[in-house]
């Protein structure tokens, strides 16, 4: 008892000092300025959370495993035009052609993970060659012309509300929740963080490391295609430059939300919080009018400051731990 | 490494009599295969596209070339230590705007300007190996952030307003050329190259980027300092990406605040079809060069066969698929037959 106590407390203190700095900007904000508490300005900011956190989970997987996946913008990308293709050019019906695009992103997401996996080759390299190879082919097929014509049904669910929750808030909260069960109670999601952590240990526990990073890459890439979805369904068009512009967030939250690059650690509850902090940061910049310019660099210092605090709250656990061995043994 | 086989012949014959073709022609087809791609590539273009080989075409394409090489040489040298700079591009605009800044709006003369160009580019990378090394943060990280903060700092000080009135004798340096159509600038990128095959080749630093690439643990133990050889190579990296910017304005003959955002791709396709690892510790600044100059002659080749525009990611993704997957085969084999 005393025991699960202690680790509660410390899974716990992961994500503490993030989500006390959030619910500080909140209060600020919503103190110095009056519009950040307005139904309008909180519907813009869950719009916006509704993709980014779909994107933050896709690259949180892949994080966890250890590798990076470049493809995720790609890959949503891709998907987003061929899923309002499908609907506007050959009238297939929403729910079809959603789940056709989710098909698509899974088998991106598998084509990233066998190539990884069965040459050897750095998932880095791998993910920048695919990231080329799905922008390129979503360029040449749509020439960068959107399709615009996207059903009214597709706008109208998006809108929607189940029960008194809007769908907006509920899309990522449920897919973080499937994430979450996903890696810390299915085996291959704790394969997945048993690899990343320490791929020999798990090669040798009898994990298979191709598997698991077959299976990483293309959940990976389902999610990427899932944000993908939620993206058409958010503009209203399906536009080519969907996805352009993820490399950043998607890296962003998972490792301020405390996520280990090298793999093994990921929080998702974390990742949930700095998806939350980025929105904020922009949306408090763009609520006090300043120039448009400041976002990238407060962006950068965002990042910055907190894996710089990360690392620094790493290192004193480690010596809190390890004063405690050397106490025990004492 | 001694195969058992060959201990008894050597006790017959001197042992560089013996030439091993096998061996020879593994080792050799990273650089060589690259180069047969090429020539093949440039052949196949050439007599599809009447308009590859004409003087105009021969031109801007060099001039691409030059500037491609230069931009793959700067994640080239991080990688050497097995480092990224993904702030290759935000450095490389902050060069450019510093030096727009220097020529049109302080009006210095035009070699103070470059430098001042340079010098932004090396600060800044020497700010990305200062905060690796004392924060233990992965240098992917690290430069993703300085990325982003680079970039918004440069909007804020320029306010995104381009320089367009540069001195005319500035942009006669992007017009120069030499034995007829090629661009006077491959010679800042041979340069370039040339003190890079010396650095990494002959020099003590050099030595020492390479050695903390290849084990930091190893380099540590054997006295190398590892922490200064990360600064200094990305120090390198920031001012190479400020030469590659210092170009790019002399070739556009304006600092406009929208170029670098697409240099992350080429900065990583020279060196990796080059053949230098991921991991750090091997590095080639041939094989970069053929890497720039196969993907520029794609690029370009693609364009003039009017495959379309839309189209030349997809094939550019293709090729450094392919290319890894054959260098993959390439190094596998070359283990089999006991060759490192």
């Amino acid at each position: 008892m005393k025991k699960f106590n202690y680790t509660s407390l410390l899974a716990k203190a992961d994500w503490m000092p993030i989500l006390g700095v959030t619910v500080l900007s909140i209060i600020i904000l919503s103190i110095i300025a009056p519009a950040f508490l307005t139904r309008t300005n909180l519907f813009v900011m869950l719009r916006i959370l509704s993709v980014t956190s779909i994107v933050a989970m896709a690259q949180m997987i892949v994080i966890g495993l250890g590798q990076m996946n470049l493809a995720v913008g790609a890959i949503g990308g891709l998907v987003g035009i061929l899923f309002g293709g499908m609907m506007e050019v050959y009238g297939i019906p929403v729910p079809a052609a959603a789940l056709i695009g989710l098909l698509i992103g899974l088998v991106c997401g598998f084509i990233n993970g066998a190539l990884i996996a069965y040459t050897g080759i750095n998932g880095f390299i791998i993910t920048l060659a695919t990231m080329s190879i799905f922008t390129g082919l979503n360029y040449g097929i749509t020439e960068s012309i959107p399709f615009y014509h996207m059903p009214k049904q597709l706008i109208a669910w998006y809108d929607s509300y189940l029960g008194p929750i809007p769908n907006i808030v509920f899309i990522p909260l449920v897919t973080a929740a499937l994430v979450a069960l996903f890696l810390f109670r299915h085996p291959w999601g704790r394969y997945i963080l048993a690899v990343g952590g320490n791929p020999v240990a798990a090669e040798l526990s009898g994990i298979s490391v191709r598997k698991t990073t077959l299976v990483a890459h293309t959940v990976s890439g389902t999610l990427g295609a899932l944000a993908g979805v939620v993206s058409v369904a958010r503009l209203g068009t399906a536009e080519p430059t969907i996805g352009a512009v993820w490399l950043l967030p998607s890296f962003a939250a998972p490792v301020i939300g405390g996520a280990v690059l090298a793999g093994g650690h990921v929080s998702v509850v974390g990742t949930m919080i700095a998806v939350v902090m980025i929105l904020l940061l922009e949306n408090g910049l763009f609520i006090a009018r300043t120039n448009p310019y400041y976002m990238d660099f407060f962006l950068g210092l965002l990042i910055l400051s907190a894996v710089v605090f990360n690392r620094w709250r790493t290192i004193q656990s480690e010596k809190r731990e390890a004063s405690v061995v050397i106490g025990e043994k004492v | 490494m001694v195969h058992p086989m060959s201990e008894a012949t050597t006790t017959l014959k001197p042992q560089a009599a013996k030439f091993d073709y096998v061996a020879f022609i593994i080792r050799a087809a990273n650089v060589g295969g690259l180069a047969i791609i090429i020539l093949l590539l440039s052949t196949i273009i050439a007599s599809l596209a009447p308009g590859f080989l004409s003087p105009f075409n021969l031109f801007a394409l060099t001039r691409n070339l030059a500037i491609d090489t230069v931009i793959g040489f700067a994640m080239m040298v991080v990688l050497a230590c097995g480092h990224f700079n993904l702030a290759v591009g935000s450095i490389g605009v902050s060069a450019i705007m510093t030096t727009g800044f220097l020529l049109e709006g302080l009006g210095f003369p035009i070699p103070v300007a470059i430098a001042g160009g340079l010098a932004t580019g090396a600060l800044m990378g020497w700010m990305n190996g200062m905060l690796v090394i004392k924060t233990g943060i992965h240098s992917f990280v690290i430069t993703l952030a300085t990325a982003s903060l680079f970039f918004g700092l440069m909007l804020i000080l320029t306010k995104a307003e381009a320089f367009r009135n540069l001195p005319a004798a500035f942009n006669v340096l992007g017009k120069q050329r030499f034995l007829g159509p090629y661009s006077s600038m491959l010679f800042v990128t041979g340069l370039v190259g040339a003190a890079l095959l010396i650095l990494f080749k002959y020099s003590l630093t050099g030595r020492q980027i390479l050695a903390s690439g290849a084990n930091p643990l190893a380099a540590e133990m054997s006295g190398v300092p590892v922490k200064r050889a990360i600064v200094v190579a990305h120090t390198l990296s920031g001012l190479l990406a400020g030469v590659a910017g210092v170009m790019v304005t002399a070739r556009l003959a304006a600092a406009l605040p929208s170029v670098g955002a697409d240099w992350l791709l080429p900065s990583f396709l020279a060196p990796l079809l080059g053949g230098t690892l991921l991991i750090g510790g091997y590095v080639s600044v041939i094989g970069t060069l053929l890497g720039a100059i196969l993907v520029t002659i794609l690029q370009n080749g693609l364009v003039l066969l009017k495959v379309g525009s839309f189209w030349v990611q997809f094939y550019m993704g293709i090729t450094l698929l392919i290319a890894v997957v054959l260098d993959r085969w390439r190094s596998y084999y070359a283990q089999r037959v006991g060759l490192t």
